[in-house]
């Protein structure tokens, strides 16, 4: 590090803005295929699981078992595989969110009161009627506040993906701060990063505010 | 809202759960369910009453015999079809938390896909049907009290105006206050409706006051006694079915029947202003002790005794003794018999809403009913 240089230089950040806009989109959409990917298949999974319970154990067991791998190990073992690219950053982050949706989605279904499933069976609802007209709604509020961690945590974990040359916020923590010793550089990637975080999550709160009107009736 | 109530007919239906060998749930049940009436299916827990029930919608399927629904066999359709033409309404209500009361109410028409102007007009007509006003429309489930819950319930499951309901044990959950007005809701709406109804309970006093005709099922499903609550009262079938309707079936017998049931004894009556010796004369004639003394709108004023006539002079309404208790025509010959026990005079007098006299009810008139066979 130069001794004399300033801690933040704002000028950089004026000059840059173009590029670390480039970067923090390109964060958003590395996180939207990450836990829109990991959503689908956990969704899936969920499904499997309400149908055929057994499959709880197993499927829990596995994605625990990959979210217990620390991010660098895991790209070190798919980086042969898939290589130094973006499926080799997508599917480590993806194995990331499963345990995390897998377990929110399977509770919120299993949240929904057996006395209105069987109201629902009795009046006729056909197993997909049921499944997108009672179970999901009523699964919903847990089912998103899965994603809000899944998401959050995901964020983070792009920022990681820069090691392994993904271009996005974490590139400019690692290739323009502590390659260049560069420390404005290090505060933007860092502070962009966790304000993404921030503000998916509060998205996410109001997501659920808007499409759960009826979890408010409780207060009156 | 006039429609059609249907005839259920269960014919040696069985229901064994798991291997052959196991034991059977339902055992070889027989019974039709005549249009428009209640039949509460009773017992204790095992008795597979429920089972019962939700075998008519097939949330059970038979192991073996038929069931038919105006002569159409349950199995005939898709079970999805099938429980869209039938209500059905269980213990804890089962609303959905997600949906508006109107929106609950309105969930079989949807999936039976009506216009949706049809669909609002229908929402409306039930919901002042059991009573709720417009302003729920638009509440969700969990701003409900039990019993608002419950009435959206019953809406709910008459939304398709289906010509059967099934409600198991509905009234289960909620205090014994709130129980009694349910009950009461459901009975007079059913005299709007005239719906068939198969109503699961294992409370046979709810048995009672609900049913036109309660089947008694003993542990296994075996149907123990079929018949009117009148008929199995004065005649349990066996030890299993007295044992259960309770040693005291003979007050429960005179709940179900109402002073207007009974034949209403004639007092000699006579009005104030009338001389002593003609009333007297008149006691004499009947060999009656007692004359009963009216104003003059034939409101009973009390009873003269025909010793104390022998004055000149007329009558007027000081002489008069009251001491008998009132009855109305609609009390039951329970409350009636229990009014009698407790007052001086065991003679009731009975008067219509304007307090006037219909006549009097002894407690050997009661008593008598007991004797009586049951109607059917």
């Amino acid at each position: 590090m130069i001794p004399d240089e300033p801690f933040i230089r704002w000028d950089w950040i004026v000059t840059n803005l173009g590029d670390i806009g480039e970067r923090t989109w390109e964060h958003v959409l590395m996180t939207v295929i990450a836990v829109g990917v990991g959503f689908v298949i956990s969704f899936v999974l969920s499904l499997l699981i309400v149908r055929w319970r057994r499959l709880y154990g197993p499927v829990i067991g596995t994605s625990g078992l990959l979210y217990s791998i620390p991010s660098l190990g895991l790209f070190a073992l798919l980086i042969p595989l898939t290589g130094v690219t973006l499926l080799t950053a997508e599917i480590a982050l993806v194995s990331y969110t499963l345990l995390i949706l897998v377990r929110n989605i399977v509770a919120g279904f299993d949240g929904v009161p057996r006395d209105v499933l069987e109201a629902a069976e009795g009046m006729g609802y056909g197993p997909w009627q049921l499944l997108w007209r009672v179970q999901l709604p009523l699964a919903l509020p847990t089912i998103v506040a899965g994603l809000r961690i899944a998401t959050v945590t995901t964020v983070g974990l792009v920022a990681v993906t820069a090691l392994i040359g993904q271009s996005n916020l974490g590139s400019l923590i690692v290739q323009r701060g502590i390659r260049a010793s560069f420390p404005t550089a290090i505060l933007v990637g860092a502070v962009g990063s966790v304000l993404l975080g921030l503000i998916a999550d509060l998205g996410f709160v109001g997501l659920q505010r808007l499409l759960t009107p009826w979890a408010r009736a409780r207060g009156g | 809202m006039t429609s059609s109530a249907a005839v259920v007919s269960l014919e040696h239906v069985s229901k064994r759960y798991g291997a052959s060998g196991a034991p059977e749930a339902v055992s070889d049940l027989s019974l039709t369910i005549p249009a428009g009436e209640i039949c509460v299916l009773v017992g204790p827990s095992g008795c597979g009453k429920t089972t019962t029930m939700k075998m008519i919608n097939r949330l059970i399927e038979p192991t073996s015999g038929r069931i038919t629904i105006d002569g159409e066999d349950v199995m005939a359709l898709p079970a999805v079809e099938l429980r869209r033409r039938i209500g059905y309404v269980i213990q804890q209500v089962g609303l959905f938390p997600h949906l508006t009361v109107a929106q609950n109410v309105a969930v079989v028409p949807h999936l039976l896909r009506w216009p949706e102007a049809q669909i609002q007009e229908r929402v409306n007509e039930l919901l002042g049907l059991v009573r709720l006003e417009a302003s729920y429309r638009d509440r969700y489930p969990a701003a409900l009290s039990g019993g608002e819950r419950q009435r959206v319930g019953v809406a709910r499951a008459l939304a398709a105006d289906p010509p059967l309901m099934l409600m198991d044990e509905p009234f289960g959950a909620v205090d014994p206050i709130l129980r009694e007005r349910l009950q009461n809701e459901l009975l007079r709406l059913q005299a709007r409706v005239r719906k068939t109804i198969v109503f699961v309970t294992h409370d046979v006093d709810e048995a009672i006051k609900m049913a036109d005709r309660i089947a008694i099922l003993q542990r296994g499903g075996i149907l123990a006694q079929y018949d009117t609550p009148d008929a199995i009262l004065a005649a349990p079938a066996n030890e299993f079915v007295e044992h259960f309707v309770g040693a005291d079936r003979g007050l429960k017998r005179l709940s179900l029947a109402r002073v207007r049931d009974l034949t209403l004894g004639e007092p000699i009556t006579a009005r104030p202003g009338e001389p002593r010796r003609d009333l007297r004369a008149r006691l004499e004639a009947a060999e009656a002790d007692f004359g009963l003394l009216l104003d003059a709108e034939g409101r009973p004023l009390g009873w003269v005794n025909r010793r104390d006539l022998g004055r000149d002079g007329e009558v007027a309404s000081e002489d008069a003794t009251p001491g008998s208790p009132t009855l109305q025509p609609e009390t039951t010959l329970r409350d009636a018999l229990s009014t009698l026990l407790g007052s001086s005079v065991q003679l009731g007098v009975v008067v219509d809403e304007h307090d006037r006299l219909l006549g009097l009810v002894s407690v050997d008139a009661i008593s008598d009913v007991l004797r009586s066979t049951p109607s059917r």
